[in-house]
């Protein structure tokens, strides 16, 4: 018995969802590639949970349409959807034991018992837990029974997999070895997964695209690195990682600040057109070089000094009050102290303008 | 041991053998071979016992009333864990308010009810059927039922049924596969407690018995006014020894739910 199948495509058109007076997702376009491993990210409230319940057919949605292979899924009920899912809480069923609970979705499909219990059997051996089909699970650990309801969402070959923040309620350790445990997986089965997350170090380490989304809307889909080296929008920016933002006015060529000062900005930091007038340019804390004082491109007094192993951060204030930060490998020269004067040089490949925020 | 436990002991005993008197005083006027209530007794027989078993009037009372009981306790147990689903599990709204009335049994006394009900059932022609019976033991014993099993259904996980839709499962099928096995040792429990009180309920019964159809507890009030025998307490005996047994079962379904599913998680 192979688990190998193929993930289908899933496209989301004008999908609308409202509470009451509250709109959880305003008319989101996604389409999501078969075989692909989507994150979608985003901050509490954002309406990640709610597109994925709408996907698995939990929250019927108040406008717009599901196609999920070509095919309208928009009002098919839950269990009539072929969709597999995992919960945040492993939600595996106590009374069972574990090859029970994996066995269960092919039960339900009318699957024989001979059957059933060998295909359970062999997805319970590709989450690598061959041997605990007679336990309960409440005789697992937290990582071995999210496995196992991986186990039991993959058992019967779905179009797609659902993830609802699977590994919040693991430990630091256990979750980056599941990261890794789950992307694998995804790969040799070749399924479509929809995985939602709040952790944007798990969204870059698992997914081949991210999708960013904000109260309800899509503010941009993309591949992780791309997400990450070019953000399509300063709330993109701000999200994923740690970005320098400074204040500026762009005349077409350079920005210019409030102390006088300027900076030409090269065509690269444009990511879409950015009209003359308030902007805001942003670089990686971790693009920065700091310089001499009075050399470099921007001037600032050091405040903090963070030792963290292999990186140092160094965070200092800007003439205009602006805190600005620089990371530097520590195994380089000697950081700077506290109240120090120092420079900082941006190097223009770093460099990514974009319209100041309304 | 120190005093103040010493004391604390003394009074527990003290409260339990004031409790127990009662019941232990039945238990040798059941055996008498006078033939009127005597204590201590000055023979024994087990001839009140025999005269019981031996009577149709008395087996049919038992009959009538095991059937009341066994109805009460599927009415109760069916009616209870649905509400208690659309309670514990339903979005709000009018949730509150059942809930108040659902304690109104137990708070408004059994001989108000009973008088309401009497009328009640005078003018649609329910007293003194089965289904008047059944009826009105449903509304004493629904309450019981309800906190049986909402005390189990509230430990269970509402997602689990939603992954168990997400496995193909319909959500009759969820419910049936995965929530009702998790409260079913509280839903009998319930269904057993629902019994013995409609088994043991004078009240309503003195209200509402027919002519010819009576409970057993209705019986016995008949038989204290006409004539006063030792069959009395011999029933009283019977009732007892019932009771404990049903809430001896109740205890060792509890247990064994208990051991099923072992509440301490075993080392990865």
């Amino acid at each position: 018995m192979t688990l190998t199948q193929r993930g289908t495509g899933i496209e989301i058109r004008g999908l609308r969802k409202a509470f009451g007076q509250v709109t959880a997702i305003d008319h989101l376009d996604l389409d999501i590639h078969p075989g692909e491993f989507l994150a979608l990210l985003g901050p509490s409230g954002s309406g990640k949970s709610t597109v994925l319940m709408a996907l698995a057919g939990f929250e019927p949605p108040t406008g717009g349409t599901i196609r999920i292979d070509g095919e309208d899924c928009t009002h098919v009920p839950p269990h009539r959807r072929n969709i597999g899912m995992v919960f945040q809480h492993y939600t595996l069923f106590p009374h069972m034991s574990v090859l029970d609970n994996v066995a269960f979705p092919l039960r339900m499909r009318g699957v024989a018992k001979e059957e059933r219990r060998a295909r359970a059997a062999a997805a319970l051996e590709t989450v690598r837990l061959g041997a605990f089909g007679d336990r309960l699970p409440k005789q697992l650990s937290g990582g071995q029974q999210q496995r196992v309801a991986i186990a039991r969402a993959i058992v019967y070959n779905p179009r797609v997999l659902l993830m609802d923040e699977p590994l919040s309620a693991l430990d630091k350790n256990l979750r980056e070895e599941m990261q890794i445990e789950i992307k694998r997986l995804q790969e040799s089965l070749g399924i479509t997964v929809v995985f939602v997350t709040h952790d944007q170090g798990e969204a870059l380490t698992m997914a081949d695209r991210v999708a960013i989304l904000q109260s309800g809307r899509l503010q941009q889909i993309s591949p992780a690195r791309e997400l990450y080296e070019r953000p399509a929008n300063l709330f993109a920016a701000g999200f994923i990682g740690e970005m320098n933002q400074l204040n500026a006015r762009y005349d077409g060529a350079r920005a210019h600040f409030s102390d006088g000062t300027s900076l030409a900005v090269p065509q690269t930091a444009l990511v879409a057109p950015v009209p003359p007038g308030p902007a805001t340019l942003t670089i990686r804390p971790e693009r920065v070089r700091p310089v001499a004082p009075g050399s470099g491109d921007l001037q600032g007094v050091v405040r903090d000094v963070i030792y963290s192993g292999a990186g140092t951060l160094i965070i200092a204030e800007l003439p205009g009050g602006t805190e600005f930060r620089a990371r530097i490998s520590s195994a380089g020269i000697a950081p700077p102290a506290a109240g120090a004067p120092l420079g900082f040089a941006l190097p223009p490949e770093g460099l990514l303008l974009y319209p100041a925020a309304a | 041991m120190s005093q103040q436990n010493w004391m604390l002991n003394a009074f527990v005993y003290a409260v339990l053998v004031f409790i127990l008197l009662p019941i232990l005083i039945i238990l040798p006027m059941a055996f008498s071979d006078t033939d009127y209530l005597a204590f201590p007794p000055k023979g024994y027989t087990l001839r009140w016992f025999e005269s019981f078993f031996a009577s149709s009037r008395w087996m049919g009372a038992l009959r009538f009333s095991a059937e009341i009981g066994l109805l009460t306790a599927l009415c109760t147990t069916v009616i209870g864990t649905a509400a208690c689903y659309a309670l514990v599990r339903g979005a709000g709204g009018l949730g509150a308010v059942f809930q108040g009335l659902l304690i109104g049994p137990i708070v408004v006394p059994h001989i108000a009810l009973a008088v309401a009900l009497y009328l009640f059932f005078q003018q649609t022609g329910l007293s003194g059927t089965r289904l008047g019976y059944v009826l009105a033991h449903t509304v004493i014993a629904l309450p019981f039922v309800v906190f049986t099993v909402a005390a189990a259904l509230s430990q269970v996980d509402p997602a689990l049924e939603d992954a168990a839709m997400s496995c193909g499962a319909s959500r009759v099928t969820a419910f049936r596969l995965v929530t009702l096995p998790l409260i079913l040792p509280n839903v009998i429990s319930g269904g057993l407690f629902a019994f013995i009180i409609s088994f043991d309920e004078p009240v309503v019964a003195f209200f509402l018995a027919g002519i010819r159809d009576k409970t057993l507890p209705r019986m016995m009030f008949d038989d204290i006014e006409q004539n006063l025998t030792p069959v009395i307490p011999a029933i009283a005996v019977l009732l007892t020894l019932l009771s404990i047994v049903v809430l001896l079962a109740g205890w060792l379904l509890k247990r064994a739910a208990e051991r099923k599913a072992p509440a301490a998680p075993s080392e990865p």
